[in-house]
C-alpha cells in the first residue's frame, strides 16, 4: 500500500487515538500517548526537512478535493504544533494522573492533533473548514473534562468560536463566489470591495481562534474550569499557532493589502484594543491561571498588530511573536500547573516563597515571565521590538503607544505574580511543597531553553521558521534587515526599556502600599477613580458580549413568549376547545336516543337529497 | 364454484342449531371457524383471475336447470369477499372464548346468526341483480338485528329495535327505488339496467334516475351510517356483544352500504357530478361530525361507533373524488378499516370480558394487567388515526393526496384536521382505559383468554405488516378492484 507521507500527520494521530481506546491500564495509556505524540513529532520533523510536497485526491467533486500542500511556512507550523503536543503530553502523564477520564483525554488530544495537522496542511478551503470545525468539537470535549462547572464554559467556547467559524464559513463562501476557486494557494486577490468583506469575515475566524477581543471571553473562564494541560495545549499554543497561521495566510497570500489601507487599520485597531484591555484585566487578577489566560488574550493583540501593520518588519515580528508566545505561554501554563500539582491551588493570596522548594519551576517561570515581558535578551524582546518598529513605521503612533502601555502592565503583572508566588515571604496557608518529577519539569526546561535560545540567537528561528512565510514575496524580503535587534541603543528600544522601569516602579509602589503583600501590588491601579468603575463593570461581565447576548436572547424569548406564543396558545386553549365543547354538547343533546328524532332526520335528509339532486341535474342539463 | 361463497355458510348456519344438540361448544366453534377459513382460502383461488381483470358471470343451476339468478365475481367483489372472510375469521376466533359468557345463551345459534350474516354479505357482493341484493341485504340485516339483541338486556333490545326500525325505513326506500328502476328499464339485472340507461338520453329519465339515486343514497347511506342517516349505529352498538359491531362496522356497513352505492353509481347508472357532489359533502360532514361526537363519549363502543362514522366518511369522500387514486385510497381504507376497527371492537370485548364494563370512567391502568389487549389496541388506534408506518396512514394519505390532486384543498385540510381529532380521542382511550392509575377494582383482572388474544394479535399483525408491505397488497388486491370502478359502466 502506498500512502503519501503527507497523510501521515493526519492518519497517525487518528490511529493512536482509536488504538488508545483499547488499552486497559493507565500506565500503558500514558506510554502509548507519549509514543504517539513522539511518532507524530518525528513525522512532522521529516516533513519539515522535505519542505515541498503536495497531494491531491478526489473528494467531493465540484472543485472540492482532498488537497494537501506542504511548503516552508506550514512545515514550520506543523513542526511546532507537534513539538507542543509532545511536551504537553509528556507533562500530562503526571498532571493528568489523577483524572478518571484519562482515556477520553488522550482521545481528544490526538483528535485535536489530527484536526490541527489537517488544517495546517489543507490547501482547499472546504477541507480546511472540515478540520477547523473538528477542532471546535474537540476543544468543547476537552474543556468538558474539567470541573463540574466546565460544561458552561465549554458551551461558551463552543458558541463564541462557533460564531467565529460561522463568519469564516461565510467569508469562504464569499471568496468562492468572488474568485471561483477553493484552492487556497491558487487565490490571490486585492482586499477591496467584496473581497474586503470576505477578508474581514475570514479574519474574524482567524483572530477568534487565536483568542483576540471580543472573542476571548471563554479563555479566562476555561483557565479556572478546564484542566491546565488543556489550557497549555489549546489556548496557549495550538490555537495561537493556527489562528495566526490562518491570519498570515490570508493577509499575505490570499489577499493583499497595502500599508495603512482600511484593512490594515482595522487589524491594527483590533490588535491595539486587545493588547490594552486584556492586559488591564490581567493586571488585577488574583489567580495565577486566570492572570495567564488574560495575557494569552493580550499577546494575541501584538501578533495581530504586527501582521496588521503591513510592513515587512511588523509582519515578521507578528509571526515571530506567535511562535515566541506559544513557547513562553505554554511554559507559563505548565509552571502554573506544576504549582497547582504541588500546592493544590493557584491563588496568589495563598501562595508565597515557593522558589526554595520548587527551584526548577521557579526558574522556568522566571525565564518565561521575563520573555513575555520583553526583557532583553529573551525571545519576547526581539519579536516585540520588531512589532514596535513596524507599527512605528506606519506613522500611527497611537498603536505603538498602545503596545508600550501593554508592555508596562505585562511586566507589572508578572512582577506581581512572581513576587507573590515564588519570591517574598513563605506562605503559611499551604503545607510543605516539593518539586515535581521529571516529566513535569522537562517540558518547562525545554521551553525555557527555547526562550533563551531564540532571544540570544534570534536569526536562527527567523531564518528557519518565519521567513518561509514570506516566500513568494521577494519585495518584502529585500527590505528586511535584522541589525536593529542587536543595537540596543535605538530610541524605540530605549523607550520600551523605559516602560519596563516604569512597570518596576509601579510594582514597588503597589507593594509598599499593600504593606508588603505582593498580591495586592496592582491595587493602586485597580482603585484609580474612573478605572475602578470600569473594572467593576468588567468583573460583572457587562462587557462580556456572550453573557449580554445570552441575556438579550432570554429577554427576546420572554417577549416572544408573551406576545406571540401566549395569544396563540389562548386561541387553542380557550377559543378552539370552548367552541369544540359547545359543538360537541349540541351534537350530544341532539342524539337523545329518541327513535322519532332519528327517523325524522333520515327523512329530512332524504328530502334534502332529492331537492339537491333535482337542482344539480337541472343545472347540468 | 362461485356459489360456494353463499351456499356454504348458509348450509352450515342451518345445520348448526341441530348439531348444537350434540355438541354445545366445540363443534360449533370448529365448524364456524373452519367455514370462515375455507372462505378466506377460497377467495385466494380467484385472486389471479381477478387481478388479470377477468369477470366471472355464473348462472346458478338447480340440478341442471338454470335459475334466473346470475352471480358476478370481479375484482371488486373479490376484494369484498376477501375482507369479509378475513374479518369474520378474526371475529369467529374471538367468539370461541367470548361467547362463553353467561349472559349469552346458546353458542350454536350465535354462530349460525354469524354465518347467516356472512352468507348475506357474500350474497350482496356477488349478486348481479338489484333484487338479489335486496334479498341478501335483508338476510344479513335480520341476522344482525338478532345479534345486536343477543344479550337480551334492556338497552340491547332498545338498540336492536332502533336498528330494526330505521333499517326497515331504509330498506323500504331501497325497495321503492328498485321498483322504480324496474318500471323504468324492465329489468333488475345490473348489466341490463346499465345497457338500457346508456341508450336513453331523455331528460325525464335523468330526473327519475336522480330520484332513485336519492333513495339509494338514503337507503344504503343508512346502512353504511353516513351522517345524517347514522343515528342507529351508536345505540345498536353500545350494548351489543362486541362481535356484532366488529362484524357490522368492520364489514357490514361496507358490503351492505358503500359497496352497493359505488357499484350502482359507477358501474350501473354512470356517475354524475350531482351524485359526486352530494357524496363528497355527505362524506366530509360524516368525517367531522363523527370525529367530534366521538370526542365526547364515555362508552367505549359508542365512541368507536362514532369513530366508524367518521372513518366511513373518508371512504365516501375517496369514492366521490372519482379518480383512480381516490378509488385506490378508499378501497384500501375500506379494507384497513375492516381490520383495525374490528380489532378495536374486539379489544373492547376483551375489556368487557375481563371487567364487565365498557365505561371509560370505570376503567384505568389496565395496560399492566392486559398487555396483549393494550398493545394491540395501541396498534389499532394509531392505525385508525393514521400514524405512520401503519396501514391506516397509507390509505388516508392516498385519499388526501387524491383530494389535493383533484383540487379539493379545503376537504383535504378537513381530512387532516379530523385525523388529528381521531388521534386525540384514541389517546383519550389509551389514557383512560389502559394507562394512568390502576383502578383498585381491577387489581385481579386477567389478560383475555387464548383465542381472544390470538385473534387480536392476528389482526394487529395485519395492521403492521400491511403498513410495511402495502405496495404489494395494493398491486394484488386493491388496484384490480379500483380498475373495475375506473372502467365505468358494465356491459
Amino acid at each position: 500500500m502506498n500512502i503519501d507521507i503527507l497523510l501521515f500527520p493526519i492518519l497517525l494521530p487518528l490511529i493512536f487515538a482509536v488504538m488508545g481506546l483499547f488499552l486497559k491500564s493507565k500506565k500503558l495509556i500514558n506510554y502509548w500517548a507519549v509514543l504517539g505524540s513522539a511518532a507524530v513529532l518525528y513525522c512532522a520533523y521529516v516533513l519539515f526537512g522535505i519542505k515541498q510536497a503536495s497531494l491531491v485526491l478526489p473528494w467531493l467533486g465540484h472543485g472540492i478535493d482532498f488537497d494537501l500542500k506542504l511548503y516552508g511556512f506550514n512545515a514550520a507550523i506543523l513542526l511546532w504544533v507537534n513539538i507542543f503536543t509532545f511536551l504537553v503530553v509528556l507533562y500530562s502523564t503526571i498532571k493528568m494522573e489523577t483524572s478518571t477520564r484519562i482515556k477520553e483525554y488522550y482521545l481528544y488530544v490526538f483528535l485535536t492533533v489530527m484536526f490541527a495537522n489537517g488544517s495546517v496542511l489543507a490547501d482547499n478551503f472546504v477541507l480546511f473548514l472540515f478540520f477547523w470545525g473538528g477542532l471546535l468539537i474537540t476543544l468543547y470535549m476537552l474543556i468538558m473534562l474539567g470541573n463540574l462547572n466546565s460544561y458552561k464554559t465549554a458551551l461558551k467556547s463552543l458558541i463564541l468560536l462557533g460564531l467565529c467559524d460561522f463568519c469564516l464559513l461565510l467569508g469562504v463562501v464569499l471568496l468562492w463566489k468572488i474568485s471561483g476557486s477553493l484552492k487556497i494557494s491558487a487565490i490571490s486577490l486585492e482586499a477591496q470591495g467584496l473581497a474586503m468583506i470576505s477578508f474581514l469575515l475570514i479574519m474574524i475566524g482567524a483572530i477568534g481562534k487565536a483568542g483576540a477581543m471580543p472573542f476571548h471571553n471563554w479563555i479566562p473562564d476555561a483557565a479556572i474550569d478546564a484542566p491546565v494541560t488543556v489550557m497549555a495545549f489549546l489556548p496557549a499554543s495550538l490555537e495561537k499557532l493556527l489562528g495566526i497561521y490562518l491570519l498570515t495566510r490570508i493577509s499575505l497570500d490570499v489577499f493583499h493589502f497595502q500599508m495603512n489601507s482600511p484593512v490594515s487599520i482595522v487589524l491594527m485597531t483590533v490588535g491595539a484594543i486587545t493588547i490594552v484591555f486584556a492586559v488591564m484585566m490581567a493586571l488585577i487578577q488574583k489567580d495565577f491561571k486566570r492572570l495567564l489566560s488574560y495575557h494569552a488574550v493580550s499577546q494575541v493583540g501584538y501578533m495581530i498588530l504586527g501582521i496588521g501593520t503591513g510592513t515587512p518588519l511588523g509582519i515578521v515580528g507578528g509571526i515571530f511573536h506567535m511562535l515566541n508566545h506559544a513557547i513562553y505561554k505554554t511554559g507559563l501554563f505548565l509552571s502554573s500547573g506544576s504549582v497547582e500539582l504541588a500546592a493544590g491551588t493557584t491563588e496568589m493570596k495563598k501562595l508565597g516563597g515557593l522558589m526554595k522548594s520548587m527551584p526548577v519551576t521557579g526558574l522556568c517561570f522566571s525565564v518565561c515571565a521575563l520573555s513575555i515581558s520583553g526583557v532583553w535578551p529573551f525571545n519576547g524582546f526581539v519579536s516585540k521590538e520588531m512589532i514596535f518598529h513596524g507599527s512605528y513605521e506606519t506613522g500611527y503612533l497611537i498603536f505603538t503607544i498602545a503596545a508600550w502601555v501593554g508592555a508596562i502592565f505585562t511586566f507589572a503583572s508578572f512582577l506581581k505574580a512572581g513576587h507573590s508566588i515564588f519570591f517574598g515571604a513563605k506562605s503559611t496557608e499551604i503545607p510543605e511543597v516539593k518539586e515535581n518529577s521529571w516529566p513535569v519539569l522537562v517540558p518547562m526546561i525545554i521551553l525555557s531553553a527555547f526562550c533563551i535560545l531564540f532571544g540570544v540567537y534570534s536569526i536562527l528561528p527567523l531564518k528557519l521558521f518565519i521567513l518561509p512565510a514570506l516566500s513568494g514575496h521577494p519585495e518584502v524580503l529585500a527590505e528586511l534587515t535584522f541589525t536593529h535587534n542587536l543595537s540596543l541603543l535605538n530610541p524605540i528600544a530605549l523607550i520600551s526599556m523605559g516602560c519596563l522601569v516604569i512597570a518596576f516602579g509601579l510594582h514597588y509602589l503597589g507593594v509598599k502600599k499593600g504593606q508588603g503583600k505582593a498580591y495586592l501590588a496592582s491595587e493602586p491601579v485597580h482603585n484609580l477613580p474612573i478605572i475602578k468603575t470600569i473594572y467593576n463593570l468588567a468583573e460583572n461581565r457587562v462587557f462580556d458580549f456572550y453573557e449580554q447576548g445570552v441575556k438579550l436572547i432570554k429577554l427576546l424569548s420572554k417577549v416572544i413568549y408573551y406576545t406571540v406564543d401566549r395569544p396563540i396558545d389562548f386561541v387553542y386553549e380557550r377559543v378552539v376547545t370552548v367552541t369544540g365543547r359547545i359543538v360537541i354538547f349540541i351534537l350530544r343533546v341532539l342524539h337523545n336516543g329518541r327513535f322519532a328524532n332519528y327517523l325524522s332526520w333520515s327523512l329530512a335528509g332524504l328530502m334534502a337529497l332529492g331537492y339537491v339532486m333535482g337542482t344539480l341535474i337541472k343545472k347540468a342539463g | 364454484m362461485v356459489i360456494l361463497f353463499i351456499i356454504l355458510p348458509l348450509i352450515i348456519a342451518g345445520l348448526l342449531p341441530l348439531l348444537g344438540k350434540v355438541s354445545k361448544k366445540v363443534l360449533p366453534d370448529f365448524l364456524a371457524n373452519a367455514v370462515f377459513a375455507l372462505l378466506l382460502g377460497y377467495s385466494f383461488n380467484f385472486a389471479w383471475n381477478a387481478s388479470a381483470g377477468k369477470t366471472i358471470l355464473s348462472q346458478v343451476n338447480l340440478a341442471g336447470i338454470p335459475l334466473g339468478i346470475t352471480l358476478r365475481l370481479d375484482a371488486l367483489s373479490l376484494l369484498m369477499l376477501f375482507t369479509i372472510a378475513l374479518v369474520s375469521l378474526g371475529v369467529g376466533i374471538f367468539s370461541v372464548n367470548y361467547i362463553n359468557q353467561e349472559k349469552y345463551s346458546s353458542k350454536p345459534i350465535y354462530y349460525s346468526l354469524l354465518l347467516l350474516t356472512v352468507a348475506g354479505m357474500n350474497g350482496i357482493v356477488l349478486s348481479n341483480d338489484l333484487f338479489g341484493i335486496y334479498v341478501f341485504l335483508e338476510i344479513a340485516a335480520i341476522a344482525s338485528y338478532a345479534l345486536a339483541a343477543y344479550g337480551l338486556g334492556k338497552e340491547e333490545l332498545e338498540g336492536s329495535f332502533k336498528y330494526l326500525m330505521l333499517s326497515v325505513v331504509a330498506t323500504s326506500f331501497i325497495l321503492l327505488g328498485i321498483s322504480m328502476i324496474f318500471a323504468l328499464t324492465g329489468t333488475v339485472e345490473l348489466n341490463g339496467i346499465a345497457s338500457v340507461l346508456a341508450y336513453s338520453k331523455a331528460i325525464k329519465i335523468k330526473y327519475l334516475i336522480g330520484i332513485c339515486s336519492a333513495l339509494f343514497i338514503m337507503g344504503f347511506g343508512l346502512k353504511s351510517a353516513i351522517v345524517p342517516f347514522h343515528s342507529w349505529m351508536p345505540d345498536a352498538y353500545s350494548k351489543a356483544p362486541a362481535t356484532l359491531p366488529a362484524m357490522s362496522s368492520g364489514i357490514m356497513v361496507k358490503a351492505a352500504g358503500l359497496y352497493v352505492l359505488i357499484r350502482l353509481f359507477y358501474n350501473v347508472f354512470g356517475i354524475t357530478p350531482a351524485v359526486q357532489t352530494v357524496l363528497m359533502y355527505l362524506g366530509v360532514i360524516s368525517i367531522v361530525v363523527g370525529a367530534l361526537l366521538a370526542l365526547g363519549q364515555n362508552n367505549l363502543q359508542r365512541l368507536l361507533a362514532y369513530s366508524s362514522i367518521s372513518q366511513i366518511g373518508y371512504m365516501v369522500v375517496g369514492f366521490a373524488i372519482g379518480t383512480p387514486l381516490g378509488f385506490i385510497g378508499a378501497l384500501f381504507h375500506m379494507f384497513n378499516h375492516g381490520i383495525f376497527k374490528s380489532l378495536l371492537f374486539l379489544n373492547s370485548g376483551s375489556i368487557e370480558n375481563a371487567t364487565g364494563t365498557r365505561e371509560l370512567d370505570e376503567l384505568g391502568g389496565l395496560a399492566k394487567k392486559m398487555p396483549v389487549t393494550a398493545g394491540t389496541n395501541i396498534v389499532a388506534s394509531l392505525a385508525t388515526a393514521g400514524v405512520p408506518p401503519l396501514n391506516g396512514f397509507w390509505s388516508k394519505l392516498i385519499i388526501i393526496i387524491a383530494l389535493v390532486q383533484a383540487k379539493f384543498y379545503i376537504f383535504a385540510l378537513i381530512g387532516i384536521l379530523a385525523s388529528v381529532v381521531t388521534l386525540w380521542y384514541f389517546l383519550i382511550i389509551q389514557r383512560r382505559a389502559f394507562f394512568g392509575k390502576l383502578n383498585e377494582t381491577w387489581k385481579d383482572v386477567k389478560e383475555a383468554p387464548f383465542w381472544m388474544s390470538l385473534s387480536s394479535i392476528m389482526l394487529a399483525l395485519i395492521c403492521i405488516i400491511l403498513g410495511i408491505a402495502f405496495p404489494w397488497f395494493i398491486r394484488l388486491w386493491i388496484e384490480p378492484a379500483a380498475n373495475v370502478l375506473v372502467a365505468g359502466i358494465i356491459r
